[in-house]
């Protein structure tokens, strides 16, 4: 390039990592500082169906959360359906490093577009990139290309307690983040309804969901999803609906919808 | 022809409106303060401002001793750059450079052709394989106007350094804002309010700082590396939405909503829209090319699926094909849609043109 920086470099500022304020406080007081951020609440709405995942009932700040699952089977979906009741909500969300995000896709999941803003191709520099992000918005989703770098995904995560932010990592298994998530759902089986051998569409598509990770209590739940269901929206799977098959026509049975 | 050689300053924080039009009054000032140094310092949009580079140029004695003092003088967050012409000026500023005298071209060259902010066209041209401005600068002129128009052909001569601007780079309500934004009478009008996007009608401190955070990214990464999906109506799912360049024109835009095209098939949609879509061999369980008739049906049952010559994998469900007919850009295309299963639980949309497969879209 034939072009030369018009930077004053005495202007620009020194790029210091923020101190991680959060570790160097006594336990207890350390979740409760940083009341300067303006959206006043420790907890980030999710969608009805997806409360029952998660310990709070909702995405805690300062918290990492991680979603896996195997390519194809449902875990964009998933992460995605995370941004969807607090952008709603009129908080600013991210999502880094989705390569080609289907935009119809997170519409009908219930994502606001106005509040989110994708950075599908940050290369090398999706932490660097996550990391920007996270003074500004509420939620960074972010997919690294592979498995994270220890050193990375602690840095990582230290920013997000700092910034009180909430991070969700999109991974194929829970091992590829390094720290294990501070909650992590996983996809399992999965399995599409209402298209046949020549006949019907794609119109729900059923997987099971695991939750575990330190925040879990203890305890591992599982449930089932519609990932998405009819609409695009995700919505509970009733057990009874365990049985049904992919026939054509055949209606969810409990009529899906977000709330 | 010689381009204007200008002078780009551009304020991140100030080109979305806010609902007290804080950002309007702070960016009268920018101008206002230029103006104190340099002649002609004329708006663009909120958040840009031009000026002509050679006089000033020869007054402080070259043209880094210009942006120097503008930087100094404008007293907000801003970029300054210069190149020929006012589309790479703008770039220029935002990556902080000074572009050489007739070497707009070369300088363009590597930037998406996304920036030409004309979604349209660069999904088509991403299609073809023409991802940059200086491949498309490389097409021959007369083919691109007739096959893509006039619009196109602008945007062509743009890439190539023979012009220096695109419509739609001026808000021409920038003058009459900027009026009431200094509190003075924007003449007898009637015009509509400028539009306020949703972005930035809210509280402004977190407005500010995703805003900060965004133009920390596109730093970082390039101005085309921070985009935001609109929706608009359209039978594929790449034509459904776009991704714009976050701050750029159309992501100012309303959101239309989607509208019902015919043809458009059902949600569930894919959440992954392929850019490049790949390569896909079909074939029955006698290892023949699956084939659409010409009335629209699968002349055989779909046995298997190769993906860009990988291995063969089971197709346990198919549905469609949904055939399209539309008119693009003049060529007539003729397409038919068909969601797969796979045995390993994983959906694809295809689609047939030519007797070719293509993988479109992955619902992940």
């Amino acid at each position: 390039m034939f072009a030369f920086p018009t930077e004053i470099p005495a202007e620009k500022p020194v790029e210091k990592s923020v101190p991680l304020r959060s570790r160097e406080l006594p336990v207890g007081l350390a979740d409760r500082v940083r009341p300067t951020t303006p959206a006043a609440g420790r907890l980030l709405p999710v969608p009805a169906p997806l409360v029952p995942l998660f310990p709070d009932g909702a995405l805690r700040r300062g918290t990492t959360t991680t979603v896996a699952g195997e390519p194809g089977h449902g875990a964009t979906t998933l992460a995605l359906a995370l941004l969807a009741a607090v952008s709603q909500a009129g908080s600013w969300c991210a999502a880094v490093g989705l390569p080609d995000p289907g935009v119809v896709a997170a519409a009908e999941l219930g994502i606001d577009l106005r509040r989110v803003v994708f950075v599908p191709h940050p290369g090398r520099g999706w932490a660097e990139a996550a990391g920007d992000l996270l003074p500004g918005v509420d939620v960074v989703l972010v997919r690294p290309p592979g498995r994270a770098r220890g050193t990375v995904a602690r840095h990582l995560a230290a920013r997000v307690r700092d910034r009180q932010a909430a991070l969700v990592v999109l991974v194929e298994r829970v091992s590829d983040w390094p720290q294990g998530g501070d909650l992590a759902l996983t996809v399992g089986d999965v399995e599409w309804q209402g298209i046949g051998q020549g006949h019907g569409h794609l119109q729900r598509r059923r997987a099971e969901v695991r939750v575990s990770g330190r925040r879990s209590a203890g305890r591992d739940t599982e449930c089932t999803l519609w990932l998405p269901a009819d609409s695009g929206v995700v919505s509970a799977a009733t057990a009874t609906a365990k049985g049904e098959d992919g026939s054509v026509g055949a209606g969810p049975d409990n009529g899906p919808k977000a709330a | 022809m010689e381009l204007e050689r200008l002078v780009v300053i551009w304020c991140p924080l100030l080109q979305q409106e806010g609902g007290r039009g804080e950002e309007a009054r702070r960016f009268v000032q920018v101008v206002a303060r230029a103006g104190e140094i340099c002649p002609w310092v004329h708006p663009i949009r909120l958040g840009v401002c031009a000026l002509p580079a050679r006089g000033p140029a020869r007054f402080f004695g070259g043209e880094e001793m210009v942006v120097r003092h503008l930087v100094e003088a404008v007293e907000e967050d801003a970029s300054v750059g210069v190149a020929d012409g006012l589309f790479a000026a703008i770039l220029a500023a935002r990556s902080q450079l000074i572009v050489p005298a007739g070497e707009v071209a070369q300088f363009l060259a590597p930037w998406s052709v996304a920036t030409l902010a004309r979604p349209e066209l660069a999904v088509t041209l991403q299609r073809l394989g023409v991802t940059t401005l200086g491949q498309f600068a490389a097409l021959p002129a007369p083919h691109v106007s007739d096959r893509f128009g006039a619009d196109a052909a602008a945007c062509h001569r743009l890439s190539r350094g023979e012009s220096g601007e695109l419509a739609g780079v001026r808000d021409r309500a920038i003058d009459r804002r900027l009026r009431v934004a200094r509190g003075e009478d924007p003449d007898l009008g009637s015009e509509p309010p400028p539009f306020q996007p949703g972005f930035f009608g809210g509280a402004s401190a977190a407005e500010t700082r995703a805003a900060l955070s965004f133009a920390r990214v596109q730093e970082r990464l390039g101005v085309d590396a921070v985009l935001v999906g609109r929706l608009r109506g359209g039978r594929d799912p790449s034509e459904q939405a776009a991704l714009v360049p976050w701050g750029s024109p159309e992501a100012e835009g309303p959101a239309a909503g989607g509208a019902p095209w015919p043809g458009r098939l059902p949600a569930p949609s894919p959440t992954r829209v392929l850019g490049v879509p790949q390569r896909a061999e079909m074939v029955d369980a006698t290892g023949r090319a699956v084939v659409v008739s010409g009335r629209g049906l699968l002349e055989a049952e779909v046995d298997r699926l190769s993906v860009e010559g990988g291995p063969w994998q089971p197709v346990v469900a198919w549905a469609g094909p949904w055939p399209v007919t539309e008119r693009w850009w003049s060529v007539r295309r003729r397409r038919a849609r068909l969601q797969v299963v796979m045995a390993d639980g994983t959906a694809r949309l295809l689609y047939n043109e030519r007797t070719q497969w293509w993988v479109e879209a992955l619902y992940d």
